[in-house]
């Protein structure tokens, strides 16, 4: 059961930015994440600030640069259906398309996919975790099959998100509006490592909006793709994924970037595998070798090794195919 | 519109009328019994006008809301509900101190507990409830009481409850029973076999997922209790109602007409039923208290996780000498068969004439297990079906033909070794491995020269189940109006399996009257007759039977009538389209409409009784699934590709609600196999982890193949009753997850001992297998 709290519906970001005057004060996109926390408690709340009267955080455009405006609004289900980013940016639709089900994609939100909050079930549950300012990860001697292998510290939460690793691989940018007027963050340093500040997940204030998503236009021989493992075929989060966006110049590896899902508390770039295969051609031996680079600095808990030998299956097997595009 | 429209449909003939106290023979030839009619609710059930139990809503109802104990183990120490009481919309609050609410509550006939039982044996116990105007302002009062808990340490993992020192559920060991069975010569046995193999297995804990959640309206006037319960069984609500409550049975009244499924853990009242009851009391309002799906994880029950160990042993030519099983398992804080029936399909599905098992139940700090779509059989089967995979394989025999050679004619379990009314599972083995062809798909999955990631598997299990007869008592009334239609009248649920749908059948067979003019009341203490709950596969056998006595009861009388009318014997005198008539002479019938005593007394009232089972006979369903898979052999996907199900039921009373069951019965399969296992926090604070739709897999429709084909043995079985039906529900989930393994195995050489078949198993096993060359 939800707990009390009023609701806005705002009709312009500068008002919506006014009603944010308290960290208890929820902006709701999809609301997919939203209703969730707020039934499970994860958060307080006392003002819920729809942004769904915002027109201007709608829409998919191109830019005169030849990259893509995408509005925070943005549906998965747009996303993923989008011929301009399927064509163009095929891991980001990849990404939208493997999240969720279609009920969820029909009302979740790109923005609101990479504001979404950890899925770890302690974190969600009951328990006064490190996260939520308590003293104690769960996670770290309990059950952790679904937990992180790289990046870990003290909290061992993965990101959840599909769509944030298709967009660090693509260089993408976010603009964010706030009290202080805008600004503009690449989505690589949008995410906030546990290293960093164990009780936040992004780099956004209480009272910033995220308004959209910038992608560069797509260089010169890219190529791009998702890959998603998970325990159900549908409405589940990775168990590990690998966004991959290189630049081929002929068959070589001419630039790129490798983005890890599943794997880390924030979409994890494995610059290990990069550094593979940077000015390589995709052989069985540069594959081979990336697939071992991948979880070279892993370190498994308990119950999530199996996690190891999964990257370097999907590491191999997306590379392998990318390289026959 | 003629009189004839009206009663009958053209060629809608029915059977002969047997005469009076004579058994009815088995149909020849049916008219309506046995085809794909659609279910005579679906349009209230699609179109949402269906009243749901949790749809009611009555005039000044409030909401109730349940405290539930956060700890694995704890002792109440005090609840203050002061604050609580006073706030805004709050009409009632109970705890273990309120007087009215001191009532015993039974979890099993072993140990004895309270409603509010002070002493918290699992997370979820009830420590106090509230009822309010609105849900929300329940919910507020649940977090403004305040209890004070000693908490102790707890134990919520079987393996871990017989350890030295371990948390006592019950202030000993936590040893509930040991259950041993025996016969032949067991260690001789396997000295007489070529091969012996033996292995460990473990099922996991299925949880359970009824669409509809678990709760009540009650409603009190005066002394009479009134209560709208989703339920399998409003008989057996009621009469654990009115003994908790101390009611005559006559003062309690549940109505369950429509319900969102149960698979076991509706089969009883829940203390949310008391609870509703008590709070409707004491706020003299009527009360909705449906538990969230959180509580229903933690409170309603679950198929127990078993551990097993199965030798076996067997001879070059098949023949099974052996087979020594023993199982561990637990049904949680009170005893509730936490292995019950693990072992019965080693004791009985093939022959073998030297069987051992032992079963030991043991109790742990978790919510109390439920019966759950054919207790024990599932994890049986995981065993023994993966066991004959291995066997076939060291005999070099295939999987098909060594089940073929081990088919018992009568039940070595049993007491007494009865024989089967019928057996069909050979049939359902040579059927299915056609319709699948199974030769062909194996001899293509075991081809070398295979070399890339993805690799191909077939599988197969067989099972049956341990009663499928149904059984006395059921009574069921059916009334006939002057008009030709008719009302069919019974106590029986329909759970969703078409219950109404079958007996609307049955009556339609019997009396040849047109569905749309059957209207059934049925699942109603208050205005059906008695009925046990729906489960066991025993509704279709139990039912069916009854209502088909009823009918030739309506029969009879409509002789009777006419007979006087036309002023012959009703020996001489046939039923027809809706007419009576000599048999010698049609030309003078007279139709059932124009009876005149009909229309002078306005109804005929059939009543039929369900009669005893034969005596010395095992009334059994048979089943076998093939299977096939795609495994990703690097990341440990696996993707079902399609299922062939046959089952041997007996008669096909409706083949759409024949095959649904068959559906539903795979895809819970599925669940058990791939994706479903509670989890819980056990070695910190002892809490369910996944109590959510998220966390908790149910398999979703890309889950399941699209490919999933139903294959009938459709034999009347004569000799179980004067339908010829066999229970259907719950053959039909028990041999999935095995024949899913056998595949899984057939495709990579890796034999899961342990569900679920997740891509975390496989993967990490695949990556085992390939260091080990």
């Amino acid at each position: 059961m939800l707990p009390n709290f009023s609701y806005v519906r705002p009709k312009s970001l500068d008002e919506a930015v006014r009603h944010l005057d308290s960290p208890e004060n929820r902006i709701h996109a999809g609301g997919t994440d939203l209703l969730g926390c707020l039934r499970e408690r994860v958060f307080g709340v006392a003002k819920i600030v729809s942004l769904s009267g915002i027109q201007e955080l709608k829409g998919i455009t191109e830019t005169a640069e030849g990259g893509l405006r995408i509005g925070a609004l943005a549906t998965l289900r747009e996303i993923a259906e989008s011929p301009l980013i399927r064509s163009k940016y095929p891991v980001l639709a990849q990404g939208a398309a493997e999240a969720a089900s279609p009920q969820l994609r029909n009302q979740g939100t790109l923005g609101g996919n990479l504001c979404q909050k950890p899925r770890c079930w302690y974190y969600r549950g009951d328990f006064h975790c490190l996260r939520k300012g308590g003293d104690l990860c769960y996670a770290m001697v309990g059950e952790n099959a679904f937990h992180c292998i790289l990046g870990g510290d003290a909290c061992y939460i993965v990101h959840p998100s599909d769509t944030a690793p298709a967009l660090v691989a693509l260089g993408a940018t976010v603009r964010i509006t706030g009290a202080g007027g805008p600004r503009t963050v690449p989505v690589e340093e949008f995410f906030v490592p546990p290293t960093q500040d164990l009780t936040r997940e992004t780099v956004l204030e209480h009272n910033e909006i995220l308004t959209e998503i910038l992608l560069p236009p797509p260089p010169q021989g890219l190529r791009s793709s998702y890959r998603k493992v998970r325990a159900r075929r549908s409405w589940d989060f990775a168990l590990a994924g690998v966004a991959l966006a290189l630049q081929f110049r002929g068959e070589e590896v001419a630039g790129g970037r490798v983005v890890l899902s599943g794997a880390a508390p924030i979409p994890w770039r494995s610059v290990e595998v990069e550094e593979v295969i940077l000015g390589k051609r995709l052989d069985a031996e540069t594959i081979s070798a990336a697939a071992e680079a991948v979880v070279k600095n892993a370190e498994p808990l308990a119950q999530n090794d199996y996690k190891l030998p999964l990257f370097r299956a999907i590491v191999e097997e997306e590379l392998s195919a990318i390289a026959k595009v | 519109m003629s009189k004839k429209e009206i009663y009958a449909v053209k060629g809608l003939s029915v059977p002969e009328t047997p005469a009076s106290a004579q058994e009815p023979k088995p149909w020849k030839q049916t008219q309506m019994v046995g085809k794909g009619i659609p279910r005579v609710d679906a349009y209230e059930r699609v179109s949402g006008t269906a009243v749901y139990p949790s749809d009611v809503l009555l005039p000044d109802m409030i909401y109730g809301a349940v405290l539930r104990c956060p700890h694995p183990h704890a002792q109440v120490k005090k609840v203050d509900v002061e604050a609580a009481s006073k706030m805004p919309g709050v009409r009632a609050v109970i705890t273990g101190d309120t007087p009215e609410a001191r009532v015993e509550w039974t979890y099993s006939k072993e140990a004895r507990s309270s409603l509010f039982d002070p002493h918290c044996r699992f997370e979820g116990e009830p420590v106090a409830a509230v009822a309010a105007e609105t849900p929300y302002q329940a919910e507020d009062a649940l977090r403004a009481i305040r209890v004070e808990y000693d908490v102790l340490p707890f134990v919520v993992d079987e393996r871990d409850a017989l350890k030295e020192n371990a948390p006592s559920v019950h202030g000993a060991g936590n040893v509930l029973k040991t259950e041993k069975y025996e016969r032949g010569q067991v260690d001789r046995g396997f000295r007489e076999a070529d091969v012996v193999l033996e292995e460990n297995y473990r099922t996991e804990c299925q949880l359970h997922t009824p669409m509809e959640l678990h709760g009540c309206v009650a409603k009190w006037d005066g002394d009479r209790l009134t209560l709208w319960e989703s339920t399998q069984g409003v008989y057996a609500v009621q009469a654990e109602v009115a003994e908790v409550l101390k009611l005559p049975l006559s003062k309690v009244r549940v109505v369950g007409h429509y319900m969102g499924g149960g698979f076991g853990s509706k089969l009883k009242a829940g203390k949310y039923t008391v609870i509703a009851a008590l709070l409707a009391k004491k706020s003299a309002r009527p009360v909705k208290l449906f538990l969230t799906r959180e509580e229903t994880y933690l409170a309603v029950g679950n198929r127990p996780p078993n551990n097993m160990r199965l030798k076996a042993g067997v001879k070059k030519d098949g023949t099974l000498t052996a087979l020594d099983f023993s199982c561990t398992g637990t049904g949680g804080a009170y005893p509730s068969g936490g292995t019950s029936l693990v072992d019965w399909l080693v004791r009985d599905l093939y022959k073998c004439p030297n069987v051992r098992t032992e079963c030991t139940d043991i109790a742990i700090h978790t919510g109390p297990a439920r019966p759950f779509r054919a207790p024990g059989h599932p994890q049986g089967a995981w065993v023994l079906e993966q066991m004959m995979d291995a066997l076939a394989e060291a005999i070099k025999m295939d999987p098909v033909e060594l089940r073929l050679k081990n088919i018992p004619n009568f039940s070595q379990g049993k007491e007494g070794n009865p024989p089967y009314s019928s057996t069909g599972l050979k049939q359902c083995l040579e059927e299915g491995a056609k319709a699948f062809q199974w030769k062909v798909a194996r001899s293509k999955a075991l081809a070398p020269g295979e070399t890339g990631r993805i690799k191909r598997g077939v599988g197969m299990a067989s099972c049956l189940w341990v009663v499928g007869g149904g059984w006395p008592p059921s009574t069921v009334i059916l009334k006939l109006f002057p008009d030709g239609s008719l009302n069919l009248n019974m106590g029986a649920s329909d759970i969703g399996t078409g219950t109404k749908t079958v007996m609307a059948l049955v009556a339609a067979e019997e009396l040849g009257i047109p569905l749309g003019k059957i209207e059934i009341e049925h699942a109603d203490t208050g205005t059906t007759q008695y009925a046990t709950p729906s489960g066991g596969s025993k509704t279709v056998p139990t039912e069916a039977p009854t209502v088909r006595a009823a009918a030739i009861s309506v029969k009879q009388q409509l002789l009777e009538m006419a007979s006087k009318e036309l002023k012959l014997d009703a020996a001489s005198l046939v039923f027809q389209e809706g007419s009576i008539a000599p048999a010698k002479d049609p030309s003078k019938s007279v139709k059932i409409t124009d009876l005149s005593e009909l229309k002078k007394r306005g109804v005929v009232v059939g009543i039929g009784y369900r009669g005893p089972n034969p005596e010395n006979k095992a009334i059994i369903p048979f089943a076998a699934q093939f299977c096939e898979v795609e495994v990703n052999t690097k990341t440990g996907e696996v993707k079902i590709l399609r299922f062939v199900s046959t089952n041997d039921s007996g008669r096909v009373m409706d083949r759409l609600t024949y095959d649904s069951q068959v559906i539903g019965g795979i895809t819970m399969g599925i669940g058990l196999a791939m994706t479903e296992y509670r989890v819980l926090d056990r070695d910190q604070t002892g809490r369910m982890l996944n109590r959510n739709w998220h966390d908790y897999k149910l398999p979703t429709a890309l889950d399941v193949p699209l490919e999933m084909t139903s294959l009938p043995v459709d034999r009347e079985d004569s000799q179980a009753n004067s339908v010829g039906a066999k229970g259907l529900g719950e053959p039909v989930t028990i041999p999935t997850a095995p024949a899913i393994a056998n595949a899984v195995y057939n495709a990579t050489g890796i034999r899961i001992t342990e569900t679920p078949i997740s891509p975390e198993r496989l993967c990490r096993l695949l990556a085992e297998k390939r260091k080990e060359g």
